[in-house]
Parts: structure tokens; C-alpha cells; sequence
């Protein structure tokens, strides 16, 4: 323990220098607005500002990105509450409430508490790599192929909860986006699937494109016909701030996000993106009243949040202390590092550990920081939603455009979004939520990466996933969650045949 | 109006391009395109080398990532540009040699269609090994794989990636193509598997995997270079271990459309020359394992002449690998 | 099983038109996936193919559409509403325009040119702003071009993103 506040000391005396802490502003500022322009993820944000660390010493320029990285993170869930566009996976559930809060007038109490929530998760977090990381990383390590895949199935199963009205509509859209993410060269065999034939399809679709038109197009249409509910939004601007009673209704969930997406986060292939939604699930099961989820539950916003926030952090164990990054961030931050001639490894804590205490200490000065940017942002924020719808959707439109070119300067992206907009404006009159179908999405393309590599491993024998223990665990959960979630639903039907 | 417009605008451009004949290449910024996402390992070659090259030519190299189809989307993309030399492209081992045996469909020809530019830099191969598998040199290696095959798991990257395309042909030379073989996305999650034992050996460069192996959590049979390399001298090379005809590089090299003016090209490989031999950005790439080209392979026919050698090489392999 | 009585009972017909199209329109796309995944092999256990996901998946599919199809003829629920084919034509045609003129397109004897985001730009926003019913003409056309200078000045110089300004006029 005296170990950890001793490397704890070390770290904020490399991260307190003015110039760092100049450079974690700058590079949560720069984050921050940049994860606020819808299309333009955490990705390609660190990819575009990547050259300006060149001149920088390496703990200096880490030290940014990594702010760039949260700020790029937090920025996206501003998109979503306002303007009902998810940058990435890990903000599709914030739509949910968070864009209902703001309809309803509560989007300075949404961003206000995305950003409270998000500050004490990565407090939290922050702690949890300090003294945890190591030991932690052991986690990481236990996750084979079978683990891995067991842990997408039960995901799939939180997707069924996270519908709002119709269970078997939500396994429709769960189907869908799992069927939508098998489109593209096959990973092993390198066979077109599904594509056409044609060559921008064979990479698969990608997830800004896929979102940008089911939620941020497709809500501009619906918006459109319905003028009465766009106006709700200019209409009312209630507090700018989440007052008490607000705090004392998101203090346990955001604390359980934390420690939800905290666990998630550690896992490599991307488990941080399940994090937020189980968040959600969780929230929303153990809700006195479920049925204000989806209409502006302000758990829904600080669950998630913080899940995110605390996933986002704990991503770093397996780089800092494996050397083997996650994700796809985590992989840029790798060629990041090298750049400045560090090559991450096991090694790193021992070699570097100005470096990597410098960076465990800046994460919380970078949250710090975010809270700092970010509230007095908030009424600038709120302000935006003020001008006339009729110009709004034409700068969405025109920021979109922009954003889904410049993911990979490819232009057919961007009729690619549009034709998702016409489909995700199809499922709006159909019924169906696109939330489900995006986890199905992005969780199809690991699941079936793992089935096969499990199944190979295991030379084609199913018992894999019960003889392992971990993998045979997450089964029971997926089964149990899904028990659950179909009985009060089932019965309900019944009452309906009845009463009718 | 709009007809107005774009009648000015046809006189503007035409009145552009005159005088952009009459000054010297170049006169406005380069875009050099990257068929991969932005920090892996190529676009870090990509970037370190062309902040020098921008600096000898005066005007600003301009990196775009353009990813998908394991390189070869951003590669047709750069080859169908006007050959002007505004246009380039960094590509690799994958996309220039092994891209015609994999894709069936690839739109351009690696060997005849395309101005080669020169060679950026050379990445070692290794072939590692879960820390507790049995053999404990190559010899050994070889030789238990051979004799059961169906033992082993192999990891790779996917179809078309670097570590699939030299571990396909590490297969094809040992004589075990259909050998077990793993698919992950990406370099990182493969790297995960290997070190906790899922798996049991992969093919990748030196900067994926040198840190893990220095810190004894996986092992290292050979480097499948002419040379061992001074980021892990204790790997013997595969001549000494006992594989000599395993010899593979995941190169790093410049390209322009087909008839750029020659003008250009000399500008450009004169900018690569001088990059190379610039004391901070050779450091660089040396502090990624990379291998600093010698100066037959920094011109155009010592690329191109690279660019056919490994194709004829590759091609076998890969054409009879189970698909 | 007093249940399916009661349902017997009934007379069948389509009590909500809303989720039978659904059905059905899932079922459409389950189709297409079978009919686009035919010819990739399914493999073995041991080796999945790369057909046996997305094949399995589309008959999941086509299962849940026929049973959404066959609920909306038992359980009472929303009908089908009218679409606003403005909203569409104008919003996703502005969307489209971006995508073939940012860097040019050939589509047969169709030839444009890159045009580059100072061109690109002002037409998503005047095109998509006609969805608007309440659409003013003159304020759009500012609005447009102050869009557009701006998302210049954020996008090519603030973050460098490498996106065409204007290639027929500036060159870049």
C-alpha cells in the first residue's frame, strides 16, 4: 500500500509539471470538441492529432493523447444526448435516455451528470489501476476464445433487456445486427460475403456508418414529420446543473457503472464495450420502475457513463503492464508510443516507470480536467439546441457528411450512410428500436471470430464452452438474464390474451 | 448563375494547370496515401519518413489513411490517380507481392502497373512460440510439427495480413499447408493468446512481438533475415537454426501511378535518399526494428526488382494455401 | 393450453398492420442473406465455414419475421403510418450529392469532377434544407456558406484532415 502512494507520489510529480498538466488540458479541450463532431471518434481523433505530439518528450506527448482519448470519449456522449448520435458503440445507450432527457428539457442535467458520473468513475478507476493493475492483468490472460465467446453470448442476452416495448421485435433487431455484421471478407478464409460483389462493401460495414444513419439520419427524418416533438426541445431549458436530488438518484448507479465497466474494461478484444450496457441492464432491472427507462431515466445516463468512463481507463492494464494492446485505440496508442521510441511490453512498469506512473497520475488529472471543461460547456451546449430546427439538421447533415468521408476518406461512406438512414427510418415506422441491432452488430463480428477460434482450438467439440469453468459461468448468467428478462413478459402477454 | 460559375471555374482550373507546368514539382502539397489505419506499423514508416521528405522537397507531405481489403483498396485508389506526383502511396510486402496470389480480383499489377519509388524500410520476421511449448530450438520445432501436425494451433492476423502471408509460407515450405490456423483481428489479441497459452506459435515482425520475448513470456526460434538483429541479438537467424529457405521481410516501400514524369520521380527518390540517411530518422526506424534499406533498394529498380523476387516467392505458397 | 383456445376462437385477421409488415420485412432480408450467403460453404464443426454463421443467423431471421407476422394476427398493436418521402429525398438526396461530388465519380458516360468540400459543402446544406416545410430560402443561403467556411477552417486547417477544398480551383 505505502508502494502504491509512494509510485501514486512519483507519477503526479511527473504529471504536475506545468507543461503536462498544460498538455492534458489542451489535449482534453482538443478531445472534448473533436468527439462532439459527430463521425469523428476517438480513432481518428488520436490519428489526426498524432502528429502534432512529434516534437514533444514521450511522457508529454502520452500524456495528451491519453487526455485526447477521454476527451474524445466524454465528447461522443455529448452527440448523443443531444442530437441522438452515437460516435461510437459505447454511447449507443446513452441515446436512450440521455436524448429523451434532453426532449424533455433535462439535457444540461444529462450532460451534467455524464460528466459527474464520468469524473468519480475515473477516480475510481484511476485507483483501481494504481493498486490493482498488475494483479489484475492475470484477468486478461484467463480469457481464451471460449471465455471470450461465452461473455458475447450473455452480452447479447442484456441487448434483449435493453428493448423498450416488444421482446421479440428486440431479438429481431439482435438477429439483424448479428446478420449485418457477417457482411464483408470473410477473416479466415478471405471470402466475400454478402457484399455484392462490390469492393467498398468487403471490408465489412462500419459501425460509424451503420450508426450515423439508424440513429443520427434516421432521427432527422422522424424529427422532420413530427414537428410538434422537435420544438419540445427549444421550447423547455430546464437547470443547466443536476441538483441534489439528481445526484443522490445517480450516486449508486454510477458507482455500480464503475465497477461493471471497471471489470470489463481489463479484458483485451474490446470488452469495454459490453460495459455500458450492462450498466444499463443492471439499472433497469433492479429499477423500482423499469418502464421510465427509455423515457429519460436519469440512471440510464449516469449508469452507462460511468461504465464507459471506468472501461475507457482500465483499458490501459493490458498495454501498460502486458504490452498488448485491447483495441483499436489502445493499438494507436501503441504506435504512438513507438513513435516516440518506447515499445510497450511487459517490461514497461519496471523500465519506464516515469512513464508509467506519470500516466496513471495524469488520468486523474485528466478527468479533472474534463469536469473542469466540460461543465462550464454545458450551457453553451444547451444553447445549440436553441437554434431553429430548419437550420439544425442542415449543419447535422453537413458535420455528419464531413465526419463519415474523413473516417476513411472514402466517399461511398457517405451513401452508404444515407441508405442506412432510409433503413433506419424503415424500422422507425416498423416499430423496432436500433439500439438492440447495433450491440448485436458489434458484438457479431468478436462472437464469430471466437466461436471459430474455439472451435478449431478445440478441434470442432462444443464442451469447451461447459468444461471451462469461467466460459461455463458466463453461460449461466446469459441464461439466467435472459429467464429474467422473458417471464414478466410472458405472463404479461397472457394477461393481455385475457383482459382483452 | 451555377453555369457561370462552373464555366469560371473550368477557365480557372485550366489557367492553374498551365502554370503549374512551367514551375518545378512540386507546387502544392503531396498526398501520400496509407492503405492502413492510422498507427500501425506502416503509416508510423509512412509518417517518420515523410516529415523529412517534405522537409527536402519544401512542400508538405500529406499522409491519408485509406484502409480496407488488406491494403489493396488505398493501393488501387493511389494507382488510378493522375500520374502526376501528387499522388503516392506507401504499401508493403502484402499489398505489392502477396496481394496477387490472395486477391483474385486485385485492380492493378504490382510488377507492371505502378512507378516504383524506393524501399522505406525492411522488418524482420520471427517465428515465436507459447513459452512452454516442448521444442526448444527450431530444429526441434520443425521437426515435432512435422511429425504431428494436428497438434499445433497457429495464429494470424487474417487473410492477408503480414503474419498470415509469411506463416503461410513458413507452412507451404515445411509441408503442412492445412495445419490448424487461427484467425484474430488484428496483431494484439493473437499476441494475447499466444503469451496466455492458447495458442501455439505465430509468424509476425520484430516490433510486434521483441518486448515479450525479451521479457521471456514467449520464445523466439529464429529471425528470418540474412542478419540477426541488434534489438534481439540472441535469436539466430533461420540459416543458422537450420530453415535457410525461410527467408522473409515485411518491407515497407513508395509507389506512384505509372507514367509519373520522371522529374518527379527523381525528386521523390532523391527526398527518400536523403531521409534515410538523416541521423533522426534512421534512429527512428531503427528503434522499430527496422532494417535501413541499402542504396540499391532505395531506387525504383531495386524496389521493383524486390517487389517480383518476393512476389515469385510468395506466390506458391499462397496460392495453395486452404481457402 | 386454454390459451391456444381462446386464440382459436378468434377470428384471424391482421390486428396490427405495423408488426405484420415487420415480419414480413424481416423476413425479406433474411431471404436476401440466403439468397446472397448460397454459395459459401458452411464447413465442418471443426472448421466453421464462413457460411455457417451468416446462414444460420438469416434463418434465425426469417424464423422471428414469421413469427412477428403471425403474433400481429393474434395480439392487438400499432398500425402502419404514412412515410414523408420530402424528408427522404431531400435529406438523404442532399447526403448522396455530398458523397458524388466531394471527390468526383464516373458512373458511365456521367462524368463530375472532384468539386471538393467549398462546392460539396454548401449543397448538403441547401439541398437538405428544402426538407423543411418551413424552409427560408435567403437564410439558408447564408447559413450555408457560413456552414461551409467554417467546417473548412475546422476540418482542413484546425485538424488538417486531409479533405478536398476545391481541387479545380486552388489545387488542394
Amino acid at each position: 500500500m505505502t508502494e502504491m502512494f509512494a509510485n501514486l507520489g512519483l507519477g503526479f510529480g511527473i504529471a504536475l509539471t506545468l507543461k503536462n498538466i498544460a498538455l492534458c488540458f489542451v489535449g482534453c479541450l482538443v478531445g472534448t470538441l473533436v468527439g462532439v463532431l459527430p463521425g469523428v471518434g476517438p480513432v481518428a481523433t488520436i490519428a489526426m492529432l498524432l502528429p502534432i505530439t512529434f516534437g514533444l518528450d514521450p511522457v508529454g506527448a502520452l500524456i495528451m493523447l491519453a487526455g485526447i482519448y477521454y476527451g474524445a470519449q466524454y465528447g461522443g456522449s455529448t452527440t448523443a444526448i443531444l442530437v441522438n448520435i452515437p460516435g461510437e458503440a459505447t454511447a449507443v445507450v446513452t441515446t436512450l435516455d440521455g436524448h429523451q432527457m434532453a426532449k424533455q428539457g433535462r439535457a444540461g442535467v444529462a450532460l451534467g451528470t455524464a460528466a459527474i458520473g464520468s469524473f468519480v468513475a475515473g477516480c475510481f478507476a484511476t485507483l483501481i489501476i494504481a493498486a490493482l493493475g498488475a494483479p489484475l492483468t492475470r484477468l486478461a490472460l484467463l480469457f481464451g476464445p471460449a471465455e471470450y465467446f461465452s461473455l458475447m453470448v450473455m452480452g447479447l442476452c442484456f441487448a434483449v433487456v435493453l428493448a423498450r416495448g416488444s421482446i421479440l421485435k428486440a431479438f429481431c433487431m439482435i438477429m439483424l445486427g448479428l446478420l449485418l455484421s457477417t457482411v464483408g471478407t470473410d477473416l479466415e478464409t478471405g471470402q466475400e460475403r454478402m457484399t455484392f460483389g462490390f469492393p467498398p462493401l468487403a471490408d465489412g460495414v462500419d459501425f460509424a456508418v451503420l450508426a450515423m444513419g439508424v440513429f443520427g439520419f434516421a432521427e432527422v427524418l422522424r424529427n422532420l414529420e413530427n414537428p410538434e416533438a422537435r420544438d419540445v426541445v427549444r421550447s423547455k431549458i430546464g437547470r443547466l446543473l443536476p441538483d441534489w436530488n439528481d445526484i443522490k438518484q445517480s450516486t449508486a448507479p454510477v458507482l455500480r457503472g464503475t465497477f461493471i465497466g471497471g471489470i470489463l474494461g481489463i479484458l483485451p478484444g474490446n470488452g469495454a464495450v459490453l460495459g455500458p450496457f450492462a450498466s444499463y441492464t443492471l439499472e433497469k432491472k433492479i429499477a423500482k420502475d423499469p418502464s421510465r427507462f427509455g423515457k429519460g431515466a436519469i440512471e440510464g445516463v449516469a449508469g452507462p457513463e460511468s461504465a464507459n468512463n471506468a472501461g475507457a481507463q482500465t483499458a490501459f492494464i493490458p498495454l501498460l503492464t502486458l504490452g498488448i494492446p485491447p483495441n483499436a485505440v489502445m493499438a494507436l496508442m501503441v504506435g504512438a508510443m513507438t513513435i516516440h521510441g518506447i515499445i510497450p511490453g511487459p517490461q514497461v512498469m519496471t523500465k519506464n516507470p516515469d512513464l508509467f506512473w506519470g500516466m496513471i497520475a495524469s488520468m486523474w488529472i485528466g478527468n479533472l480536467m474534463l469536469l473542469v471543461i466540460n461543465l462550464p460547456l454545458v450551457g453553451l451546449w444547451v444553447k445549440l439546441l436553441q437554434v431553429p430546427y430548419r437550420l439544425m439538421f442542415p449543419a447535422i447533415l453537413i458535420f455528419c457528411s464531413i465526419g463519415i468521408y474523413s473516417v476513411n476518406n472514402q466517399p461511398v461512406d457517405v451513401i452508404f450512410t444515407a441508405l442506412f438512414g432510409l433503413f433506419g427510418y424503415l424500422l422507425i415506422k416498423l416499430g423496432f428500436e436500433p439500439a438492440p441491432m447495433l450491440l448485436g452488430f458489434v458484438l457479431g463480428k468478436l462472437m464469430e471470430e471466437k466461436l471459430r477460434q474455439a472451435l478449431i482450438i478445440s478441434r470442432g467439440s462444443f464442451m469447451t464452452f461447459i468444461e471451462r469453468p469461467i466460459s461455463a459461468g458466463l453461460l449461466v448468467v446469459a441464461v439466467a438474464i435472459l429467464v429474467i428478462a422473458l417471464l414478466p413478459s410472458m405472463s404479461k402477454k397472457r394477461d393481455e390474451v385475457f383482459t382483452e | 448563375m451555377k453555369k457561370a460559375a462552373l464555366g469560371l471555374a473550368a477557365a480557372l482550373t485550366l489557367a492553374l494547370a498551365g502554370g503549374a507546368g512551367a514551375q518545378g514539382y512540386p507546387t502544392k502539397p503531396i498526398t501520400m496515401i496509407v492503405p492502413f489505419a492510422a498507427g500501425g506499423p506502416t503509416d508510423i514508416i509512412a509518417r517518420m519518413v515523410s516529415e523529412n521528405m517534405s522537409k527536402t522537397l519544401g512542400q508538405q507531405i500529406v499522409i491519408e489513411n485509406v484502409a480496407g481489403a488488406g491494403g489493396t483498396t488505398g493501393i488501387t485508389r493511389a494507382l488510378t490517380a493522375a500520374p502526376d506526383g501528387y499522388t503516392i502511396a506507401m504499401g508493403h510486402l502484402g499489398t505489392f507481392s502477396a496481394a496477387p496470389a490472395t486477391y483474385p480480383n486485385l485492380k492493378y499489377d504490382p510488377i507492371d502497373g505502378l512507378q516504383a519509388i524506393g524501399l522505406a524500410g525492411g522488418t524482420p520476421i520471427l517465428i515465436v512460440a507459447r513459452k512452454n511449448l516442448d521444442a526448444t530450438d527450431l530444429k526441434g520445432f520443425v521437426a515435432a510439427v512435422k511429425a504431428s501436425p494436428d497438434k499445433f494451433n497457429e495464429a494470424h492476423a487474417g487473410v492477408g495480413s503480414v503474419s498470415w502471408t509469411t506463416c503461410t509460407l513458413l507452412k507451404g515450405q515445411l509441408g503442412v499447408p492445412k495445419l490448424n490456423s487461427v484467425a484474430y483481428r488484428g496483431t494484439g489479441p493473437a499476441l494475447n493468446d499466444l503469451v496466455s497459452g492458447q495458442i501455439d506459435f505465430m509468424c509476425d515482425q520484430i516490433v510486434s512481438v521483441a518486448e515479450q520475448v525479451k521479457a521471456g513470456t514467449i520464445k523466439a526460434y529464429a529471425i528470418a533475415s540474412a542478419e540477426r538483429s541488434p534489438a534481439l541479438p540472441d535469436v539466430p537467424t533461420t540459416k543458422e537454426a537450420g530453415l535457410p529457405e525461410y527467408q522473409i521481410e515485411a518491407w515497407n516501400g513508395i509507389v506512384a501511378p505509372k507514367g509519373t514524369p520522371k522529374e518527379a520521380v527523381d525528386k521523390l527518390v532523391a527526398a527518400l535518399d536523403k531521409a534515410l540517411n538523416d541521423e533522426n530518422t534512421k534512429k527512428r526506424l531503427m528503434d522499430l526494428g527496422t532494417v535501413i534499406p541499402t542504396a540499391a533498394e532505395r531506387t525504383p529498380e531495386g524496389f521493383a526488382a524486390l517487389i517480383k523476387r518476393d512476389a515469385e516467392k510468395l506466390s506458391p505458397a499462397l496460392k495453395a494455401a486452404p481457402k | 393450453m386454454s390459451l391456444n383456445k381462446i386464440e382459436a376462437a378468434r377470428s384471424l385477421r391482421i390486428r396490427s398492420t405495423q408488426d405484420f409488415a415487420a415480419g414480413l420485412f424481416m423476413l425479406a432480408l433474411a431471404l436476401l442473406a440466403l439468397f446472397l450467403s448460397r454459395d459459401l460453404p458452411t464447413g465442418t464443426l471443426r472448421q466453421l465455414g464462413p457460411g455457417m454463421l451468416p446462414k444460420s443467423f438469416a434463418v434465425i431471421c426469417a424464423g422471428l419475421g414469421l413469427l412477428l407476422s403471425a403474433n400481429s394476427l393474434r395480439y392487438n398493436g400499432e398500425k402502419l403510418t404514412g412515410f414523408s418521402w420530402r424528408g427522404v429525398f431531400f435529406v438523404l438526396g442532399a447526403a448522396c450529392l455530398f458523397g458524388l461530388t466531394i471527390r468526383g465519380f464516373e458512373i458511365g458516360p456521367l462524368k463530375v469532377p472532384a468539386l471538393g468540400m467549398l462546392v460539396s459543402g454548401p449543397i448538403v446544406v441547401l439541398v437538405s434544407g428544402f426538407a423543411a416545410t418551413d424552409v427560408r430560402p435567403k437564410e439558408l443561403i447564408i447559413f450555408a456558406a457560413a456552414m461551409t467556411a467554417g467546417c473548412a477552417l475546422m476540418f482542413k486547417y484546425a485538424l488538417s484532415l486531409p479533405i478536398p477544398l476545391a481541387p479545380w480551383l486552388l489545387g488542394i
